[in-house]
């Protein structure tokens, strides 16, 4: 490695040092008590795939290059030499964790192995060795935003092809929009994936509850999040808080995509809306009566997928069971569930990149955790897990039906509003 | 020769290493203090109500070791209680901040403090050994384990040599209360004409490793103990 790249890296190195990072950096004690909390250590033992492993490959360098211990006696703390080959472990650091901070939940400092994890995908970056294909949906994502008058037209006339699907869920009041669009004064913009599956459930549920919302011209994936671009990161997300703001909407209602609901509320600063996932906006229309589920359209046991990112990550535990238990008599929680549940193993890009045999390989742990539920129904609310437990349920036979909640939500819509009998006990029972 | 090594170490260096330590563990905070600020939350769910007492439990209750690792936990609190303890047993050594009876010949804990710290540290090393600990530790683990054994075992063998010999107490406490009020006091007296007991050079050695310790804890993973409130706050807040 010529001297000019290591000082360059060094450089995006040392532009990740908050005080959070050096205070993680500096005080792991390597008890070990991380190991166990990783679906990759679980499913196959070795120590590169653990939390303080992987997080090794960056504090080895952290020492060299930052500490004065390491320049005196790079020895007591193994401190490394930034090379071609510590890019390859560096890489190892990045594209083998999914960011999903189970480990946190162990660590009794509450080391954060995705702060460290983004040092690594930014020297990544750096080098040039980031997954390309991460790169260039970000700079897809950007573009769009850049050029949006003139996509414009384009995705109306797409979003409008698929107003029958919607209607065919729940019909459509007279004279108003089934996928509204550029509505001013909006309750609700919905920012949805770029397939219909995230937009048709979601039409016909806000349509049911007689809602008054927009969908966004852009899909809420923050692909600079997944190659750890800071700039690229806050330039997509950028384009929703624009796009809100001038609509003038109450609420940003992120689909069911963890990283986005993550980034767009929790990473992007103070906005003059509320961001939520959709999920909490389901509750809340069960909760004020505004949509009715029927049981019996759903058959077989239904258990949850908890994404990381909107639950550990985002809070979002109980909404989503409690939408499920009116969905359902034959509700069943996988062990463990909540803060404690098993990644899928398709979070932090992975599933985007492909690396299909390491994502089935590392995450046997969540597959046997599907199988003793002997659940019929996997239903999770986030497009990345969607996609990698799709992938679980193929390779290891699990024999489950992957859905997802809005979906099961919008096929149990009951459709006659003469129908519909306020329940005291099930709103109680939606919080 | 030997009388002017000793009293180096047990008057001048005990000055440097104090320095050193509270100049280092300066510079190390204030760096931390120093460097930008996350603009982002890192905290994890569900949250607490009462988040900075939340991250003052973490620090010092250590739930998730308790959950997950009971045994460590139990050799965890026990060795961190002793150490607030074995500080408090020091500072009652000196005869202004004395704490128990005056004439009293034992340590605070009767020496018992000091053996719960030898075996946790003896546990924390030989817990190194095995996998998968043993391929996460870097030498600086083993090393800062061994020096904290030494020093606590060369603790122990002062607090049993006084009790073991056929005279008594020939080092007794108040012996190193008034070679420690001298330290404060800054007489610069040669501390052999104090401590005037057969295993003085026990006590040398114990004074050697404790300031080696305080020389290297700016640098090591011993710093936990200023930020690890800090660090459970980032999870909470």
């Amino acid at each position: 490695m010529e001297k000019e790249q290591r000082e360059k890296l060094l450089e995006l190195f040392s532009e990740k040092l908050t005080s959070a990072a050096r205070m993680y950096l500096e005080n792991c004690s390597r008890c070990g008590l991380c190991v166990e909390a990783c679906h990759v250590y679980a499913s196959c033992p070795e120590t590169r795939y653990t939390a303080v492993g992987r997080a090794q490959n960056i504090r080895r360098l952290y020492e060299k290059y930052f500490k004065f211990s390491g320049k005196i006696a790079p020895w007591l703390n193994e401190a490394v030499e930034l090379d071609d080959y510590w890019m390859e472990k560096v890489y190892e650091t990045a594209y083998t964790c999914t960011g999903c901070r189970r480990c946190m939940t162990f660590c009794p400092f509450g080391i954060d192995t995705q702060l460290i994890q983004s040092i690594a995908k930014l020297m990544l970056i750096g080098a040039d060795m980031e997954p390309k294909v991460l790169t260039m949906l970000a700079d897809v994502s950007i573009a769009k935003g850049d050029n949006i008058d003139a996509t414009k037209a384009n995705f109306a006339e797409a979003v409008h092809k698929l107003e029958s699907e919607v209607i065919e869920k729940w019909r459509t009041e007279a004279g108003a929009d089934t996928i509204p669009l550029e509505v001013q004064g909006a309750k609700v913009l919905y920012v949805a994936l770029a397939g219909k599956h995230s937009i048709i459930p979601a039409a016909a549920i806000m349509n049911a509850a007689g809602e008054k919302w927009s969908l966004s011209y852009f899909e809420a994936v923050n692909f600079g999040a997944f190659v750890g671009h800071p700039k690229k990161t806050k330039e997509i997300a950028q384009r929703i808080v624009d796009e809100a703001t001038r609509l003038g909407v109450a609420e940003v209602v992120i689909c069911e995509c963890g990283t986005a609901y993550r980034v767009m509320k929790h990473m992007t600063g103070e906005h003059p809306f509320k961001v939520i996932t959709f999920v909490e906006l389901i509750a809340r229309y069960l909760n004020e009566g505004r949509i009715k589920l029927d049981k019996s359209k759903i058959k077989g046991r239904i258990t949850y997928h908890d994404p990381c990112q909107i639950a550990r990550n985002g809070g979002i535990y109980e909404e989503p069971r409690r939408i499920l238990k009116l969905l359902t008599d034959d509700f069943v929680d996988l062990e463990p569930n909540r803060q404690a549940n098993w990644c899928c193993g398709g979070g932090g890009g992975l599933v985007v990149i492909g690396e299909k045999d390491f994502r089935m390989k590392s995450a046997k742990v969540k597959a046997d955790q599907v199988k003793a539920s002997a659940a019929d129904i996997l239903c999770t609310a986030c497009e990345n897990c969607h996609s990698q437990l799709s992938d679980l349920n193929e390779h290891y036979k699990l024999g489950v039906k992957v859905e997802f909640l809005s979906n099961l939500v919008s096929q149990a819509l009951v459709r006659e509003e003469k129908d519909y009998v306020p329940c005291a006990c099930r709103t109680a029972a939606v919080g | 020769m030997t009388d002017k090594i000793f009293y180096f170490i047990m008057v001048p260096m005990v000055y440097v290493a104090f320095a050193w330590c509270i100049i280092g563990t300066t510079v190390k905070v204030m760096g931390i203090i120093r460097s930008p600020k996350l603009p982002n939350t890192l905290k994890i769910f569900p949250e607490s109500k009462t988040p900075v007492l939340a991250a003052i439990k973490d620090a010092f209750t250590m739930p998730t070791v308790r959950k997950h690792n009971p045994v460590f936990w139990l050799f965890l609190l026990a060795f961190h209680v002793a150490v607030a303890l074995l500080i408090i047993a020091h500072l009652d050594l000196i005869p202004q901040l004395r704490i128990t009876q005056a004439d009293s010949p034992h340590m605070i804990g009767n020496g018992a403090v000091g053996v719960v710290l030898t075996i946790s540290a003896v546990y924390f090393l030989l817990r190194r050994f095995r996998t998968p600990v043993r391929e996460l530790s870097v030498p600086a683990d083993y090393l800062i384990l061994c020096l904290l054994f030494c020093i606590f075992l060369t603790g122990d063998v002062i607090s049993w040599g006084n009790s073991w010999s056929p005279d008594g107490f020939v080092i007794t406490k108040q012996d190193l209360g008034s070679y420690m009020s001298g330290l404060l006091r800054f007489t610069f007296q040669d501390p052999r004409d104090l401590l005037s007991g057969s295993h003085y050079a026990v006590v040398g050695t114990h004074v050697l490793l404790a300031n080696l310790f305080l020389m290297v804890l700016p640098f090591s993973k011993i710093m936990h103990s200023f930020f690890a409130v800090p660090l459970n706050l980032l999870r909470r807040v």
